[in-house]
């Protein structure tokens, strides 16, 4: 069983800056934009890539998740010979294999790895909102002769000294890497994309857990041990849509860029569809009380009240006279009658009472957790 | 008994004359509902909600649109390893003429019941929009005298048509007879009676009896025939359901029934009941709604894109309503497009159609406007219900 180019999903960090959302479930199974998931767009890009051996490493509230991805099929990756692969810690007579780190997470799984003997293995994360063809990053991969290529984006220089920078030279070969650096010299942020040549990570990984030097992360140990013995270190420069929504900021601003119809995310495109799982809800109704405008709206939602800029996830209920603004709610939430609901993000299956409010500011979003329930005045 | 307890048989064959032009390529069972479903989405979700793994289609004259609703038949739980959805090919009626052809018809019967082997067989037509629990009349059945069960509603006299199968009820409350409206032997001023809704339960090998009896007889009786026959021989069980009952028996009552689901009411009770109605599931994006949209009283799918105005009307997916553009009283299928500056009311619009700009078309409430797949409509002129 050979496979050109195995993808590994990196789905089993905490998702800590997430605060009360990622509280029970992994952040890559945190709903998005109304009908999707996180990691719906990975999925979905491998699936549009023709990356069809995809394994998802798991490891922090990995329940949703898992229920989430199922067998692969909502997005075309259950091919009989290839698919999605859960991989968990487990216990083995060599002790328990959690995992430290990514460089790690992949150190654990060489044996999954092996099984499909790939030529190059896809390191993605989960928790990124983009659309990316990785076959245009492997013929960049193929063409340098590279060991590692890095998916890097250009971002603001005043942005730059938040993210992990790589200085490259004329040709995009790597020569520097500097984390969160004070004065950067170039704008080439790390994506946490990466094509690795198998053979030699695997030499890397299976060197370094035999000495105490041991590689645990990717940006941290992996890229720097690279560089420092010259191997062929490429970066491969992605210019379409890209958000990271590692925080509650960033989340909320991502839903209301994917609600303009101008979002160059472009999620309409049926030549780049993304999938997630779907269910067979009734039609939204709105009933003759409901305004809604510059709102995304999807199946199983039932609107009586008033709701402006603001996308709603399945299954969600909005009572009469409740006003919902510039907020995203996710699935099953329910909105009781004269409800305000003002620059917030609401968690699944969340309730807020009648007359309830939850207002947050522009830069200061309220948030409602899974499953919570607020009565009448949050605010007392 | 790996595939269960009951067989589950629809015969996608039904009359659909009065449904023109929305039927002239798909079988009434396909016949798009509320926004989301198609007709043959509730007897599947009953045969789901009962547990029900063994299913037998009877496929219409043009099965692509089944085939294509129903795939594996995952959506209802029908893609299992024991039992699953088995599909027979359509036989024009003409044929049965010939003694192969014939016994074809009775032996795709047998042999897809012989092999599900289960003890019971229920036999649903597509037409009827409710929400029946097949276990509720299974039980009925098992209490009940006779080897055959029928299952109606009481519907009001004044909403049953002449051609509609009624049942003639004993006073036992068995039913002696299934007859059309028209002939009808109850008493005229009774306000209401009792609507025959296209479902027999009986057993298995009843039903493989039945059927190898009329393979050898000289003349072609369908399936339909035999089991009238049967109530009429044998007296049958009649189940009462009183859920939410809605008969597509005519373009009037298709369009009747599908404004019916803005009654919120109509819509929860149908639609968020224990017993869920199932459909396939599509991946589209959510609808969105621009800042000069107005919708209210409303059924919506995905992956619509609304700038003009909605009122009371029914949206399928993908649908695309330009700015200044008026909804009104109307069903508009997947696909479709109205563009910016025209009103469009008391209409239905089947799957693909645009509508140009700056047009007024407008049916009325009894007669509404139809607008046939993939019609493109650029002027006003000649456009008539």
């Amino acid at each position: 069983m050979a496979t050109e180019m195995l993808g590994m999903i990196l789905a089993g960090g905490q998702g800590t800056r997430l605060g009360k959302l990622t509280k029970n479930t992994a952040k890559p199974s945190v709903p998005f934009g109304g009908r999707y998931r996180i990691i719906d767009f990975t999925l979905s890009n491998l699936a549009n890539s023709e990356v069809n051996t995809v394994g998802v490493i798991t490891q922090y509230q990995p329940l949703e998740l898992n229920r989430h991805i199922q067998n692969g099929a909502s997005w075309g990756l259950n091919d009989k010979d290839a698919g999605v692969t859960i991989l968990q810690p487990y216990a083995s007579s060599e002790g328990e294999k959690f995992f430290e780190g990514t460089a790690h997470a992949i150190y654990q799984n060489i044996a999954y790895i092996d099984s499909y003997a790939p030529r190059y293995l896809l390191v993605l994360s989960g928790d990124h909102i983009y659309k990316m063809d990785y076959r245009r990053m492997l013929a960049f991969h193929k063409q340098k002769k590279a060991a590692l290529t890095v998916g890097v984006m250009p971002v603001a220089k005043s942005e730059a000294s938040r993210f992990g920078i790589m200085n490259t030279d004329d040709t995009d070969r790597i020569i520097q890497f500097e984390e969160k650096p004070k004065a950067p010299k170039s704008n080439l942020a790390s994506m946490g994309i990466y094509i690795f040549d198998w053979q030699i990570l695997r030499q890397y990984l299976i060197a370094s857990y035999a000495t105490d030097s041991q590689l645990e992360d990717f940006g941290k140990d992996v890229i720097p041990t690279y560089l420092a013995h010259n191997e062929a270190t490429f970066a491969y420069a992605f210019n379409g849509y890209w958000k990271d929504v590692g925080t509650i900021q960033s989340l909320w601003e991502a839903n209301m860029e994917f609600l303009s119809p101008h979002n160059p995310l472009n999620i309409g495109d049926r030549n780049w569809r993304i999938y997630s799982q779907v269910s067979a809800l009734p039609p939204m109704f709105l009933t003759a009380s409901a305004h809604v405008r510059r709102a995304m709206v999807v199946d199983g939602d039932y609107i009586a009240g008033t709701v402006t800029h603001s996308i709603l996830s399945q299954n969600v209920k909005i009572g009469e006279g409740a006003v919902i603004k510039d907020s995203m709610l996710m699935p099953n939430v329910v909105i009781g009658k004269n409800v305000v609901v003002d620059h917030a993000i609401i968690g699944e299956n969340a309730i807020v009472g009648d007359g309830g409010e939850v207002i947050g500011k522009p830069d200061d979003i309220a948030v409602v957790g899974y499953g919570e329930i607020l009565g009448r005045k949050e605010k007392e | 008994m790996k595939t269960g307890v009951v067989t589950a048989v629809i015969d996608l064959n039904e009359p659909d004359e009065a449904l023109r032009p929305l039927t002239e390529f798909r079988p009434i069972g396909t016949l798009p509902f509320a926004g989301r479903y198609r007709l043959i989405d509730f007897p599947l979700s009953a045969i789901d909600n009962a547990s029900i793994k063994s299913v037998g289609l009877f496929l219409p004259r043009s099965g692509r649109s089944v085939q294509d609703h129903l795939r594996s038949g995952a959506a209802w739980n029908l893609d299992a390893l024991q039992g699953g959805v088995f599909t027979f090919p359509y036989i024009a009626e003409k044929d049965y003429d010939s003694p192969i052809v014939r016994s074809r018809y009775y032996d795709d019967y047998i042999q897809f019941l012989r092999k599900s082997d289960t003890q019971y067989t229920v036999i649903m037509g597509t037409s009827n929009v409710a929400n029946i629990d097949i276990n509720a009349v299974m039980a009925y059945h098992r209490l009940g005298n006779s080897r055959i069960t029928t299952v109606y509603k009481q519907v009001n006299r004044n909403l049953v048509e002449a051609n509609d199968w009624t049942l003639e009820l004993s006073e036992l409350g068995t039913t002696s007879s299934v007859v059309l409206a028209k002939n009808h032997h109850g008493d005229p001023n009774t306000e209401k009676l009792p609507l025959f809704m296209d479902v027999y339960f009986l057993e298995t090998q009843d039903l493989i009896d039945m059927l190898v009896s009329a393979s050898e007889a000289p003349n072609f009786r369908h399936l339909s025939q035999l089991l009238r026959e049967a109530v009429l021989e044998n007296n049958a069980n009649a189940f009462e359901y009183t859920g939410y009952l809605s008969p597509i028996t005519s373009i009037p009552r298709y369009f009747a029934a599908n404004m019916a689901m803005l009654d919120e009411n109509n819509y929860q009770a149908l639609l968020f009941s224990s017993r869920p109605i199932q459909t396939k599931s599509k991946n589209e994006v959510p609808t969105f709604l621009a800042g000069d949209s107005r919708i209210e009283s409303s059924l919506l799918g995905t992956g619509g894109y609304i700038e003009g105005e909605i009122d009371h009307s029914v949206i399928f997916r993908n649908v695309v309503v330009h700015r200044d553009a008026v909804v009104s009283h109307s069903i508009i299928m997947q696909g479709s497009k109205v563009s910016a500056g025209s009103t469009v009311r008391y209409a239905i619009l089947d799957k693909g159609v645009v509508i140009g700009p700056n047009l007024t078309l407008e049916g009325t409430p009894e007669k509404p406007l139809i607008f046939s797949k993939n019609q493109r409509v650029f002027q006003a002129q000649g456009v008539r219900a």
